[in-house]
């Protein structure tokens, strides 16, 4: 144990963050201001409110900010303040819905409701962005390992199956006694790190090699198969839990790996082509699929049946103008029920949209292209292929979620499942979320790591080998 | 109040403008092809222990140097700056040039104003920390 | 086939990182879709009854022509409440309620009211950021209280509908559909809901429906003076047209294709061939189906149109499309010559709306011209100030006066002259000179016809237009003319 912290220790530089710093400043800078004008619109007059959760925030931010410092890791500069900002939004929209909302007995802590929750999930997923960023060092446990992690990825899945709770006719939650998540968010995590390290190993082959069928190229089908199974997931995940928008996800973030990879467009092809059968068949299959289809295309149809969200949340953007309605000025919610279902999970763009405006709403998007953007640059600089792709794919996963459930509000796809990256209330998405940013963050690093001296094992290191042992066995008879 | 929401809101596009700046400074590098290009330097002496004395640092056509980490190489010299000085190659020549340290930056014991050319067995130093340029090996 | 070693991701990744930001921009064109272009559409809609209760400012108020008022603002215990004070304004004026919806011209000129129509879109811009900058604005309708009043009051208890307008401007002064309802009650906190619901239930003669506008009946005779219309635009027929065997057809029928057009109603006029006035006056039947076929189903269909017809009639509330034929029959629309003659005389599977027959009555009125109709004169300020003007406008010249002037003496003569008096007379106003047509709807089966009455006064200078329907009211001259008689009278003798 003390070994181990010695050897953190000795890694530790003290290294300034000057970026970081000043544009943690200014994302502070926005919030507060931000903070200020939600106040005043709630008092009617100028009003400072109790910005305690806010300034906690603020304070964790910084003290992580302290901690990179520390710790002195030459990871990415940008992300974080970025992540900082979004989730800070996302505090500033939470204080300014009911309170009433979500409420949860934390124990010692008291009932907690929306914007308290909403702060701790944040504390929670900035931790693990934290610990990430500054413990790993190493991806061997990701690369080595990727079928047993696949395997951990199906027998979650099987659990969801099995003791799933069903939350509005979609299974997602898995209960552990007082906690409840939704697995999914790591599934999205865990099919990264499968799909990278698979296709790592195997990109010279799955690039070069390929079977001719006619005009197309077709990958070798000792490789297709396991693509194969990766569709036939997607749709399972569709049918089994009945959420459209993580097995699109999924999708999606398996053509873009597979694309960065081969760099062969036929093989997106291919899998686009599975895509729309896929839809296909599933829409001739699945009521709920086809329920979403038409309300997607014409909502106002069924105004004040299944198209009422939709349309409520259509009113909302249409509210909100280009200049919005102001912060704590959005349509305020008669007595505790919101004017827009599920906004603060599905729809919270299109609640910030309102208050802010299409300026706001543009903003918005601008962060996230810009955890893009470092994304998939933490990608380009990557060391070698494993890590660059699945710094792209942790990369694709947050920011075409995002775009999924920003076209689905404005009803130019139809509405998925998906939430908002850091900004829509929900543990489950800001831990997963939170776990992607942390990776890329650990994946950024500049530096060069003197390797680690060696050392006899001790107790606890040796159970660690044997599980890596047995691990490496099923790697090996997949393999 | 309208003044607060507009703040808010020119805030926010301030944090993106602040990145695009940046942005757009690193894409003008990479189309630059920022490569590795035919020089290292090589520690003379590093007071901080890192980077460790003899190591050979790979040079590209811009470089940077400085406390931040974000420079291309990073020392953590108390003496050396954030964002200490900026060695590129242009043409056939290594240029030397100091982007607003406190200590200033020194070539061959004197100096460095404006951008000054280097060559290689010229000793650099930043800070406390000490280098020379030296042509990349062929290895 | 091997292609060596695989490229570099770089460039991959360069082209994933287009096809992000590529996402993005369309997600920012949505932005600008709903944010932009249709937020103005999209907040001022009143499907939204949530989006209705949030503007919790004040409305404006709704006004018949002399300034009484029909629905305004009131404040019972610090809510806001709307009142209609004057109930035999329904369904024209209709109601407001922030969770019931709205209807009629709370409905229709919601934005106005509610002050939420913006003057430009920088105007709609500022506007989010002041506190409260909604200029409610007062609708002036055509309505003359005293004549809807009575109106309402002709048609008590019968099912039915009245219309009443200008010939000259177009502006409707009476609009008038039995039974309504009272919007009071629909307003009223906590009973509106049930109130509503009772009103919706089936079988409850459906007073929410404005039964002026989108009213479908079968217009029996009144009918015929659109295809008189027809006829003689188009030149098949003049004033002066008879038809030889019309005399013998009233005993023994008139064959059309195996059916047998019967009348035998006017024994009266005994073996002479009617001209087109005649047969207006005791409304034959033959006479119209003969003018129908000689007009011709395409002419029938197309004057028809020039009326109005076959297109819901631009008006200030929701109208429905008056139809000559069902359509979807070779000849024209028509099945076949056998419904264009039953068409010609109003029965077949012509339908129609009381507003579109008072704007029949309105262009023969008028010289053969057809004025646009108008519920709102004006929107204005509170203090009075114009904001939108209405100005009679011409929809279209559907006959020149001189065939015009054909039609209307043979309304006229159908409720002064002796022919006439038996059918249409009971319509004549003492002392003036009324023009009218009754009709009476046969349905088929064994339930009262639909009692019709279309008319103008004075014949002269037509100063109103209308058209009355009491829904199986029976005879058109036994139960519509009197009322459409009695009304325009009444309109007549009030004052300005």
């Amino acid at each position: 144990m003390t070994r181990m912290l010695g050897r953190y220790l000795a890694g530790l530089h003290f290294r300034p963050r000057g970026r970081e710093a000043s544009l943690l400043l200014l994302a502070a800078a926005a919030l507060l201001t931000g903070w200020l004008s939600l106040a005043t619109t709630q008092a009617g007059r100028f009003s400072v409110g109790d910005p305690v959760l806010l300034v906690v925030y603020l304070l964790a931010a910084g003290t992580i900010h302290v901690l990179f410092v520390v710790t002195g890791r030459r990871t990415d500069q940008v992300l974080f303040p970025a992540v900082v900002l979004l989730g800070g939004i996302s505090l500033l929209f939470m204080s300014r819905l009911p309170p009433t909302l979500v409420t949860q007995d934390a124990g010692p802590l008291g009932v907690l409701t929306l914007a308290p929750l909403q702060l701790v999930w944040l504390l929670l997923s900035l931790s693990v962005i934290a610990a990430l960023a500054i413990v790993v060092r190493r991806d061997a446990w990701l690369r080595n390992y990727k079928y047993t992690w696949a395997a951990v990825g199906v027998t979650l899945l099987l659990l969801v199956f099995v003791f799933g709770e069903e939350v509005n006719g979609v299974r997602l939650m898995l209960r552990v006694g007082p906690v409840a998540g939704q697995p999914s968010e790591l599934l999205k995590i865990i099919l990264v790190v499968f799909l990278a390290g698979y296709l790592a190993e195997n990109r010279p082959l799955l690039a070069g090699t390929s079977l001719r069928i006619g005009p197309l190229d077709l990958p070798p089908l000792a490789y297709l198969l396991p693509m194969l199974a990766m569709w036939g997931i997607a749709l399972a995940v569709v049918v089994v839990q009945r959420d459209l928008g993580a097995a699109l996800l999924f999708f999606a973030v398996f053509l873009g790996l597979l694309y960065v990879a081969t760099q062969r467009p036929s093989f997106v092809a291919l899998g686009l082509f599975l895509a729309v059968v896929g839809s296909v068949l599933l829409y001739t299959v699945e009521p709920t699929v086809r329920v979403r289809v038409a309300i997607w295309l014409d909502p106002f149809a069924q105004a004040l049946g299944s198209g009422f969200q939709i349309v409520r949340g259509l009113y909302a953007f249409g509210r909100g103008g280009l200049l919005g309605t102001g912060l704590g000025a959005g349509l305020p919610s008669p007595d505790g029920t919101l004017a827009v279902p599920a906004l603060h999970t599905d729809y919270v763009f299109a609640g910030v949209a309102e208050e802010l405006g299409a300026a706001g709403a543009i903003a918005l998007i601008g962060l996230y292209l810009v955890i893009a953007e470092r994304g998939l640059r933490i990608a380009a600089r990557g060391a070698d292929d494993f890590r660059a792709l699945l710094a792209a794919g942790l990369t694709l996963v947050l920011v075409l979620q995002a775009a999924l459930i920003m076209a689905g509000d404005l009803k130019l796809v139809p509405l998925t499942g998906v939430t908002l990256p850091f900004v829509a209330y929900g543990g489950s998405s800001l831990l997963g979320s939170g776990i992607c940013v942390g990776l890329l963050l650990a994946l950024s690093d500049a530096g060069v790591e003197a390797p680690a001296p060696p050392s006899p094992l001790t107790r606890g290191e040796r159970w660690r080998a044997r599980g890596r042992g047995v691990a490496g066995r099923l790697e090996r008879a997949v393999r | 109040m309208w003044t607060l929401r507009l703040a808010f809101l020119g805030l926010l596009y301030l944090f993106l403008a602040v990145l695009a700046r940046s942005l757009l400074r690193d894409l003008r590098a990479a189309a630059g092809r920022t490569t590795r290009a035919a020089g290292v330097l090589v520690v003379i002496a590093a007071p901080a222990g890192a980077p460790p004395v003899g190591a050979t640092l790979e040079l590209e056509t811009i470089t940077t140097l400085g406390r931040d980490a974000d420079n291309l190489i990073v020392l953590d010299d108390p003496f050396a700056s954030n964002r200490h000085a900026r060695l590129t190659f242009r043409g056939r020549v290594w240029y030397l040039e100091d982007v607003g340290s406190t200590n200033g930056t020194w070539l061959n014991g004197r100096p460095v104003q404006g951008a000054v050319a280097v060559g290689f067995g010229d000793e650099v130093a930043v800070g406390q920390t000490r280098f020379r340029l030296e042509p990349a090996s062929r290895a | 086939m091997n292609h060596g070693a695989a490229p570099p991701v770089q460039r991959g990744l360069a082209r994933l990182a287009l096809t992000v930001v590529l996402c993005y921009a369309a997600v920012a064109l949505g932005l600008g879709y709903w944010q932009g272009l249709q937020a103005q559409a999209l907040t001022n809609d009143p499907g939204d009854p949530l989006v209705a209760a949030l503007r919790d400012g004040p409305r404006g108020r709704i006004l018949d022509a002399r300034g009484t008022v029909l629905a305004q603002d009131a404040t019972i215990g610090g809510v806001r409440v709307r009142r209609y004070p004057q109930p035999a304004a329904e369904p024209a004026v209709g109601y407001w309620s922030p969770t019931l919806g709205s209807a009629g011209l709370e409905r229709a000129y919601d934005a106005d009211l509610s002050g939420l129509a913006g003057a430009s879109p920088v105007d709609e811009l500022l506007r989010k950021f002041g506190a409260s900058a909604t200029t409610p604005l007062d609708v002036v309708t055509s309505l003359d209280m005293r004549l809807q009043a009575d109106a309402v009051q002709l048609l008590g208890q019968q099912k039915g509908a009245i219309v009443a307008l200008d010939p000259t401007t177009g502006r409707v002064l009476a609009m008038a559909s039995t039974p309504s309802f009272d919007p009071g009650r629909i307003v009223a906190p906590g009973t509106g809901a049930a109130y509503l619901a009772s009103l919706s239930a089936p079988g409850n003669a459906s007073p929410l429906l404005d039964r002026a506008t989108q009213g479908h009946y079968t217009p029996g005779s009144v009918f015929k003076m659109v295809t008189a219309v027809a006829g003689v635009g188009s030149g098949a027929i003049t004033a002066a047209t008879t038809y030889p065997d019309q005399p013998g057809e009233e005993r023994s029928g008139f064959v059309v294709d195996g059916f047998r057009v019967v009348d035998g109603h006017h024994d009266f006029t005994g073996d002479t061939a009617l001209d087109l006035i005649q047969a207006t006056e005791v409304s034959c039947n033959i006479y119209f189906a003969h003018v129908g076929l000689a007009t011709g189903a395409a002419a029938l269909r197309d004057w028809a149109r020039r009326l109005g017809f076959e297109a819901p009639i631009p008006f200030d509330l929701p109208t429905a499309a008056s139809q000559v034929t069902a359509g979807g029959g070779p000849l024209d629309g028509f099945a076949d010559d056998v419904e264009l003659a039953n068409a010609a005389y109003g029965q077949g599977t012509t339908a129609v709306t009381p507003l579109q027959m008072a704007l029949v009555a309105a262009t023969i009125a008028d010289g053969g011209t057809l004025m646009r109709p108008t519920l709102v004169d004006a929107v204005q300020t509170a203090g009075g100030t114009v904001v939108q003007h209405t100005t009679p406008q011409v929809w279209r010249q559907v006959l020149p006066s001189t065939q015009d002037a054909v039609l209307r003496e043979a309304m006229t003569e159908a409720v002064e002259s002796a022919w006439g008096q038996p059918f249409a007379g009971s319509a004549a106003i003492p002392g003036v000179a009324t023009a009218g047509k009754t009709g009476t709807a046969q349905l088929g089966g064994s339930g009262e016809p639909h009692a019709w009455f279309i008319g103008f006064a004075p014949a002269a200078a037509p100063r109103i237009a209308v058209a009355v329907i009491v829904e199986q009211g029976g005879h058109g001259g036994e139960v519509a003319a009197p009322l459409g008689g009695q009304l325009m009278g009444d309109w007549l003798r009030l004052g300005p």
